[in-house]
């Protein structure tokens, strides 16, 4: 596998930054997540955290080096997802559960597999055109689709931030997948929270990237939303790679998984909490990591006979 | 200030999957009990508790850490996890295997194999001063196989010690107790004060601590070798520095072990760290290389012994 990829996570106009990014790869698969966490509920920002975390745990337990079956992998990780964050409502006699959005998309065998929950996008683009893009839950793309509003109407109506499906609500979230969508070379997945796709649209974004690096422009398409926002925008959030052939040799940035070995999985994960580097002590979540990744190692090293 | 000790688990408490059968032993920094896993084997349990930071009283199961002390205790834990990482990653037949790493009772516990046997410290107890040579180079070879992987992951043990050698029923050692083995993450931290031994701690052990490398370990490992000639522990090193009345072991036992041996143990505690084998590697060459004492060649023929007669009036 050979591809360029470029995670960033702002906290626009807000107090926090409940969006969280991740992405991991294998050898021969790679996973990226952007989950958005429920602004108006509380502990969004835990919801996030618990998807993507749960996804890219996973991910490190079953990239050996393939995905069995990528499709059953989301759906399992995003459900699991789910279900930790109901368990940490109980846990802690939360009052109301948090919620975050998802969406999730693995690679493989040059062939991509996503799904999603809310109105966290993905866009698949091609040539400067979008080719694919996931639908939002949300009841502002209903009423769209019945006829109801024009899509300019949509962007300033005044339900267009209430989904109806999510992780960690009451009800069961609904998730939907997308088809087995081969990718070809140059081709760009891009994945992000409405704080993107709401101030600059997927095919303003496909022209601006067609052809370019994206560790240049990606930061450049974020500036430019940071300052169409007002005072209040939301947190902006972006995972994208650009797929290379294995053939072609272009940006000196380009990741190639060819020398990892079969059992070798990168993560790239920001801590949780802002910023861990000015803390001293211990959080109570970087315990939980120190302990999982010491657990890790000697499932690594000293496995159980 | 009136230290109290820790109380440790009750025998028979359920921690997790594993039962406590009872309590090994009690540091400063921690607890390790003897406990049953589920499909039976029997496991080393090591219970981050550092007195200083956290009480257990009788009776009790989650230790009371105050709120001022919560920042060193999980500072301290930072290092419990460093132990952990350490020896996650090594697995050698000759360093102990960490099997499970969990959080319960507001603090952290590492289990470990656990095997019969005895520390080296208990056999030099029982047989004062009459250890063969043989078995010294056999246990220190083997436990310096096991060193040299500690090191290879840039790490350093800085408490070896005989009583941190552990012996299995077939006299294989096992490298034990990793809690000094964080180097440089102590030296900030006051509450916490590094860890060494008298007797084994090397001199860089002392003071700022700057100059500790491979070379710190291999003094831990000369010193203990000597205490397995003399039955005691040697000098301790910062006394050294200041009057040296450590006899050398090339003096003390001359001729009940070989030169090479006793020349390589005071080799090995030389007082500057930069005239000590310098790694672990040099020092098993030192100790597994075959004893060839130098011998004269001699001229088969007649013709060269008379030519020898000759050059070598003297013989």
């Amino acid at each position: 596998m050979r591809f360029t990829i470029y995670q960033e996570s702002r906290v626009g106009g807000r107090a926090n930054n409940e969006d969280r990014t991740t992405y991991c790869y294998s050898r021969d698969a790679l996973l990226m997540v952007v989950a958005d966490g429920m602004g108006g509920h509380h502990y969004g920002e835990i919801a996030a955290q618990i998807a993507v975390q749960t996804l890219a745990d996973a991910f490190q337990r079953e990239a050996r080096p393939l995905l069995a079956d990528p499709f059953r992998f989301l759906l399992k990780g995003m459900t699991n997802a789910h279900h930790a964050i109901l368990d940490y409502t109980a846990r802690h006699k939360l009052s109301d559960t948090p919620r975050t959005t998802c969406v999730a998309c693995v690679v493989q065998d040059n062939v991509a597999y996503w799904a999603h929950a809310g109105d966290s996008r993905l866009f698949l683009m091609r040539d400067g055109r979008v080719m694919a893009q996931t639908k939002d839950h949300s009841r502002i793309r209903l009423l769209i689709e019945e006829g109801m509003i024009t899509e300019t109407q949509a962007a300033f109506h005044p339900d267009r931030n209430k989904i109806y499906s999510c992780l960690g609500s009451p009800t069961p979230p609904e998730i939907e997948f997308s088809r087995k969508t081969p990718l070809d070379h140059g081709d760009i997945l891009l994945l992000c929270t409405d704080g993107l796709w709401g101030e600059i649209s997927g095919d303003m974004m496909a022209v601006a990237l067609k052809g370019t690096n994206l560790l240049q422009t990606i930061p450049m398409v974020l500036n430019q939303a940071d300052a169409k926002g007002g005072p209040h925008r939301d947190n902006l959030s972006v995972v994208a790679v650009r797929w290379e052939d294995a053939y072609v040799e272009e940006a000196s940035s380009s990741i190639s998984t060819q020398t990892m070995t079969q059992d070798e999985v990168t993560t790239r994960l920001e801590e949780f909490g802002r910023n861990p580097a000015y803390k001293s002590e211990l959080s109570e979540s970087e315990i939980e990591d120190a302990i999982e990744e010491i657990r890790n190692a000697i499932d690594k090293y000293n496995p159980k006979k | 200030m009136a230290q109290q000790a820790n109380q440790p688990l009750p025998n028979g408490h359920q921690l997790e999957e594993y039962t406590i059968d009872r309590q090994l032993s009690l540091g400063g920094f921690s607890i390790v009990y003897l406990a049953t896993a589920p499909e039976g084997r029997q496991v080393a349990i090591k219970e981050y508790l550092p007195n200083s930071l956290a009480l257990r009283s009788r009776g009790e199961i989650n230790p009371v850490i105050t709120a001022e002390h919560l920042g060193a205790f999980r500072y301290g834990m930072k290092c419990f996890f460093e132990e952990g990482r350490a020896l996650a990653r090594l697995s050698h037949p000759n360093v102990i295997r960490v099997l499970n790493f969990f959080r319960a009772n507001d603090t952290v516990y590492m289990v470990m194999e656990y095997e019969h046997g005895r520390t080296l410290q208990e056999f030099i107890q029982k047989h004062q001063g009459h250890i063969s040579e043989r078995f010294i180079r056999g246990v220190f070879t083997r436990m310096l196989n096991g060193l040299r992987e500690v090191h290879s992951n840039k790490l350093l043990h800085l408490d070896l010690k005989p009583s941190n050698i552990y012996l299995r029923g077939d006299n294989t050692p096992v490298l034990i107790d990793f809690g000094a083995a964080r180097q440089t993450l102590i030296t900030d931290q006051p509450i916490l004060k590094p860890m060494y031994t008298p007797g084994f701690a090397s001199p860089e052990h002392y003071g700022t601590r700057k100059d500790l490398g491979p070379w710190s370990d291999i003094y831990s490992v000369g010193a203990s070798m000597y205490a397995c000639l003399a039955g005691v522990a040697p000098q301790a090193a910062d006394s050294r520095m200041k009057k040296d009345t450590l006899a050398p072991a090339m003096v003390r036992w001359d001729g009940q072990y070989s030169d090479r041996l006793l020349e390589i143990i005071d080799w090995c505690l030389n007082l500057n760290h930069l005239y000590r084998p310098q790694s672990v590697f040099a020092l098993q060459k030192a100790l597994v290389e075959a004893i060839t004492p130098p011998r004269p060649k001699t001229n088969p023929n007649w013709l060269g012994r008379f030519v020898d007669k000759f050059r070598n009036p003297l013989r």
